[in-house]
């Protein structure tokens, strides 16, 4: 008989066993080591036996009598201690030598273990055996017990998931920005997240770890690198695997990444053989089962003396959580040539895209409904051109009875208590309620519930619950929907996000039901400001999401160069900062220095590299952005007001400053101008601004909803009010107002006309607690964007001798 | 392989199990298992129910599921034969598509000091899953501790099911049924639990829970079926996704493997597919594994049959 000796009992050496007792029974004499006292086991169904969805009786693959059968010795719990290959012999922890005639390494992998300060903490450990799934359940038997699992990939969410079955309170921190990010985009991992967040379970992304804190020796935390700490009884690492190499190293064996194997998984030396996870081919490492299984039976043949050779092939993923159907295969990264076709449902939490070039299907990813995923990995995998069937090539194989895109399915997918008018606070059941009570068009919803009768923005969302409730008894009017992407109206778009309360472009995109997998250069700038102004706290700023001038913080100019205009707080500026503005121009060799409107000094003609080493001039001179550039506030205009003026009543001067000091950075729909006239005689212009304030003995005239551009208006008068205090907050609120409700690209006056002003002055300046909710709502964003994006990206000049005296420098 | 599979009941813990289907405003019979209750059986037959009418037409019009302990005085029709056959409990699981009650499943158990096991009825409040009422054979102790727990979205087999809206089988019941197993040591453990989601009208949530037992297991083989346009697309089939059988073992495939599937009509799952209605099937050669009776209760997620759970004696 020949000998065959097998290091690792894993599911690629059982499956290659069971092809070599098949080809040739009782033909080898088989000697099994592995370092885990048990036999071949189906690994991957570890997670179900962590919730308890399986036992681990069930997912055995060999038992002892199978070995027994087949008459394998079998070494359990040992440890192969070293490889001779020149006498053939395996040499074992206790000394033990067998001889082989064939080796077969089956070494697999180890978790990779993030070196965190407390790592090596009692109840700090990976996800890969049997030990550890007991681990975990025993820690989830104390009542209360919390887990922490570090990595949302496959495995990390499929532990997280059993250990809330288990009863564990669990949070999952992910570095990057979506779940399975290597197996889902963004839109699917939204999904994903989603789901798991309904089942209690708390998901952190784009989050770093920076150590693991512990308590007599046991863990206690894991402390972010924001100093956030998460308490925990159990962390998780699941961050990865890494081939078990260190034998075959140690035995001389060529290995890469890992063991480099032939096509027909033979080793450097034509003796000793490896599969599974511990081998590299053709330079990839595999870690799904379908490969694994595909090396095996090629393992098998090679070991008879017939010829096989292993190919790779596409693989696709599944996730082992009940109730979690997703499904992705290929490669699904934007790229140039590639196409995507996106369907969306968001009433069953459906997404499906397919990935297109060359007319072959590259990759699919779908989630909530993945019943044409085989049929898509099959097309990806056999290259198939599909330019016949594109047009329903995402409905599937039985496309004809494919759900057609639904226009309203967003609407329709609303739960009753969801809020379509914020103004009243009325929720779809009640316009629905309505509607059974025989309302049946948009003047009876307004009459029987208010709803759509103040402000007037959820009218679109009110007409699209008219329409699903009364279907074809209701005739939509026409609106225009935001881009091609969509179908809903900013407006409607507005309305979904504060009421699903959407904090994310993916969540956006998916209950809204957007036609493209990530949206246009129309939709992203205004859903990017919708976001950021409903959900200061929660959403992140995407810079990709703005327009080139606000991503550059300057003007892009006609030549491409790029224009500066640093702040002059109300107008007003020092010697000093004329000095710097003076050097920088002449360093930077500025052709152009204009006094703007706005009673400023503009930079005209800086060379993009140039940028944040004229930013880091001007901020040492203690000047930042005048966001020239931007969406937000640009200038408060002041006339010289009581300090000089014999005429002036307030001191509009100090009030411009700190009206601009406490606005700058607040981002709005459009440009926000805003100009403090000391008297009625109006120097500052302050009647075609944006937000007016003109000052009068007895107090502070504030109105809105002026312009002089292409339009030009006058302002209308929102309200009077005595102190500056008091003048200060109306226009925070009238701001915060404004942000919250106008269609993006809006200017307050077109804003004005489409709400109307007494709609404006019920909220606030009427009702003055509803003035000083939006007043908190205005500060609490602030707190977050009332910086200088200059500081960010400012660099001291290198190339400009950095050690030298500066100032010396640019005079020479 | 698994506790209920250990050895064989000497009388299984649901005694009858009977399909009331609405017909002309009242719910009639359709079909039954009564063993060996003949008298009850023929009682049944002539019996239906109004909206409201007894324990079928109690779960119809008040869309829930019903646990009726105790017939003597109840609104329970049938209580003479009942007493007569040794019947004491009852539960009534209606079957709505989407607004429509598609039929009401009805099973009796006997009382018993030995037999152990558990059919219960968990119902949202105030975000967590309650126990609504149950009906727990001789396992007292695990009773009380029952309506003592409640199960967060996600936790344990009725706060798993309630999240992910499917049918879960447990084979080790973890979060709260843990601590209530180890409180009952001695006794018989229940380990196997088969968890499903009881769609009803309107948007209140309950989640149906059996419970088996060694010795007296309330099914020898279970299955879960998915028939979700999501899963199988658009062919009128189902797709196994669960099941452990005594006989056959685990029932599920593997990642690699074929899965099984059934067509609409074919076998009495495939009838459930096709019909919609729960079936309830004894004496027929045809059952999987040598059973001799089957249970096949479909749930409806809205107007679509999502999935079909089966139980085997």
């Amino acid at each position: 008989m020949k000998k065959l000796v097998v290091i690792g009992a894993g599911m690629a050496t059982g499956r290659a066993l069971e092809h070599l007792f098949e080809t040739e029974p009782g033909a080898w004499d088989v000697t099994l080591f592995n370092a885990e006292p048990r036999g071949n086991y189906n690994r991957i169904m570890l997670s179900p036996v962590l919730s308890g969805e399986k036992t681990y009786e069930e997912i055995v693959t060999h038992d002892a009598d199978w070995y027994e059968a087949h008459g394998v010795t079998c070494r359990f719990g040992e440890k192969v201690a070293s490889v001779d290959r020149d006498r053939k012999v395996v040499i074992a922890e206790n000394g033990d030598e067998v001889a082989y005639d064939k080796l077969l390494f089956g070494t697999g992998s180890n978790p990779f273990i993030i070196p965190l300060p407390g790592h090596d903490l009692d109840g700090v450990i990976a996800y890969r055996d049997l030990e550890d799934t007991y681990r975990m359940m025993e820690t989830a038997g104390t009542p209360g017990a919390k887990a922490v699992v570090i990595g949302g990939g496959l495995l990390g969410l499929e532990a997280a998931a059993g250990l809330r079955m288990r009863g564990m309170e669990v949070c999952v921190v992910h570095l990057m920005g979506h779940l399975m990010d290597r197996q889902l985009d963004e839109a699917a991992g939204y999904l994903l997240r989603k789901a798991l967040t309904d089942r209690g379970i708390e998901i952190r992304c784009s989050t770093n770890s920076k150590q693991i804190l512990g308590e007599n020796g046991k863990v206690r935390a894991l402390e972010l690198d924001d100093g956030t700490e998460i308490p925990c009884d159990l962390l998780v690492m699941a961050v990865g695997i890494r081939p078990n190499v260190k034998l075959a190293q140690e035995c001389g064996l060529a290995v890469g990444r890992a063991i480099h194997v032939d096509d027909q998984m033979v080793t450097s030396d034509p003796d000793v053989l490896a599969v599974g996870e511990c081998v590299e081919h053709n330079g990839a490492i595999f870690g799904l089962v379908a490969p694994l299984y595909d090396q095996a039976k090629v393992v098998a043949k090679t070991l008879t003396g017939e010829h096989d050779s292993f190919v790779q092939r596409e693989v696709s993923t599944k996730l082992k959580v009940t109730g979690c159907d997703l499904f992705s295969a290929g490669d699904f990264a934007d790229g140039e040539g590639r196409e995507d076709i996106v369907f969306r449902d968001p009433a069953r939490g459906v997404y499906k895209r397919i990935v297109i070039e060359d007319n072959k299907v590259v990759g699919a990813v779908m989630y909530g409904d993945t019943s044409d995923g085989n049929w898509f990995f099959g097309l990806i995998k056999d290259g198939t051109d599909i330019a016949d069937m594109r047009e329903n090539l995402i409905f599937g194989p039985a496309f004809q009875g494919g759900t057609p895109l639904d226009p309203l399915a967003a609407v329709a997918a609303l739960p009753r208590d969801a809020e379509i008018c914020g103004c009243n606070g009325v929720c779809k059941g009640q316009i629905e309620d309505a509607i059974a009570a025989g309302a049946t068009d948009l003047g009876g919803i307004r009459a029987t519930t208010k709803a759509s009768a103040s402000c007037g923005t959820c009218t679109g969302l009110v007409e699209q619950v008219l329409a699903v409730t009364l279907g074809d008894d209701f005739v939509m009017p026409a609106s225009q929907s935001i881009c091609a992407c969509t179908d809903m109206t900013h407006e409607d778009v507005r309305r979904m996000i504060k009421s699903q309360k959407l904090t994310s472009m993916a969540a956006v995109f998916q209950e809204c039901g957007w036609k493209t997998s990530c949206g246009c250069h129309v939709c992203r700038p205004a859903l990017n400001f919708y976001l950021l102004a409903d959900w200061p706290l929660e959403y992140q700023d995407d810079p990709q999401s703005r327009f080139i001038n606000e991503r550059k913080h300057a003007n892009i100019q006609k030549d491409g160069t790029f224009s500066v205009v640093p702040r002059m707080w109300g107008g007003i500026t020092t010697p000093q900062e004329l000095r710097a503005i003076a050097d920088a121009a002449e360093k930077y060799s500025v052709p152009t220095v204009k006094v703007t409107g706005g009673q400023r000094i503009d930079l005209l003609g800086v060379k993009g590299e140039d940028l944040p080493s004229i930013w880091y001039d001007l901020n040492q001179a203690g000047m930042v952005s005048g966001y020239a550039y931007s969406k937000g506030l640009r200038t408060v205009k002041t006339c010289v007001g009581t300090d000089h003026c014999r005429f002036g009543t307030q001191d509009s001067t100090g009030l411009g400053i700190k009206l601009e000091k406490t606005l700058h950075g607040s981002w709005t729909p459009h440009k926000l101008k805003l100009a403090v006239s000391g008297c009625p005689r109006n120097c500052a212009e302050a009647t075609c601004k944006d937000i007016g304030v003109v000052c009068v003995d007895s107090g502070y005239q504030i109105s809105i909803g002026g312009a002089a551009g292409m339009d030009v208006r006058e302002t209308t008068l929102l309200a009077q009010v005595a102190t500056e205090e008091e003048a200060i907050d109306l226009i925070k609120a009238v701001t915060q107002c404004y942000r919250e409700h106008a269609k993006y690209l809006d200017r307050i006056y077109k804003w004005m006309d489409k709400v109307g002003l007494d709609w404006i002055q019920d909220q606030v300046v009427n009702d003055l607690e509803s003035r000083q909710a939006h007043v908190y709502r205005f500060e609490l964003s602030q707190s977050i964007y009332r910086k200088d994006p200059w500081a960010e990206h400012a660099k001291k000049p290198e190339k400009y001798q950095p050690l030298a005296d500066l100032t010396l420098e640019a005079a020479e | 392989m698994m506790d209920t599979v250990l050895d064989a009941p000497t009388r299984t813990f649901i005694e009858v199990t009977e399909v009331w289907v609405p017909k002309d405003g009242r719910l009639v019979l359709a079909n039954g298992n009564y063993g060996a209750l003949d008298d009850f059986a023929a009682v049944s037959g002539q019996e239906s129910f109004g909206p409201g009418e007894g324990l079928p037409g109690k779960a119809w019009a008040e869309a829930r599921p019903v646990v009726l302990k105790g017939f003597e005085g109840s609104y329970f029709k049938r209580t003479d034969a009942a007493k007569a056959a040794g019947l004491t409990s009852a539960v009534a699981i209606p079957v709505f598509a989407g607004d429509i009650l598609k039929a009401v499943l009805v099973v009796l158990c006997g009382d018993d000091k030995n037999r152990t096991g558990a059919i219960e009825v968990w119902a949202e409040n105030d975000g967590l899953l309650m126990l609504s009422d149950g009906y727990y054979g001789a396992a007292r102790h695990f009773e009380w501790v029952s309506q003592h727990t409640h199960f967060p979205r996600g936790q344990g087999l009725p706060g798993g099911v309630w999240a992910s809206n499917t049918p879960i089988l447990m084979r080790d019941l973890g979060s709260g049924y843990r601590f209530i197993r180890a409180e009952s040591a001695g006794t018989a453990g229940l380990t196997t639990g088969l968890g499903m989601p009881i769609p009803v009208p309107g948007s209140k949530t309950f989640v149906l829970t059996l419970l088996s037992a060694r010795g007296t297991p309330i099914a020898r083989r279970f299955e879960i079926w998915d028939a979700r346009k999501a899963k199988v697309g658009h062919a009128r089939e189902a797709v196994l996704i669960d099941g452990i059988c005594a006989r056959e073992g685990p029932l599920w495939s593997g990642e690699t493997e074929k899965e099984r599937r059934v067509d609409a009509w074919q076998g009495p799952v495939g009838k459930a597919l096709g019909s919609g209605l729960p079936v309830v099937e004894s004496g027929t050669p045809a059952l999987a594994a040598g059973y001799e009776s089957m249970v096949a209760l479909p749930i409806w997620h809205g107007p679509e049959l999502a999935h079909i759970v089966a139980w085997y004696c």
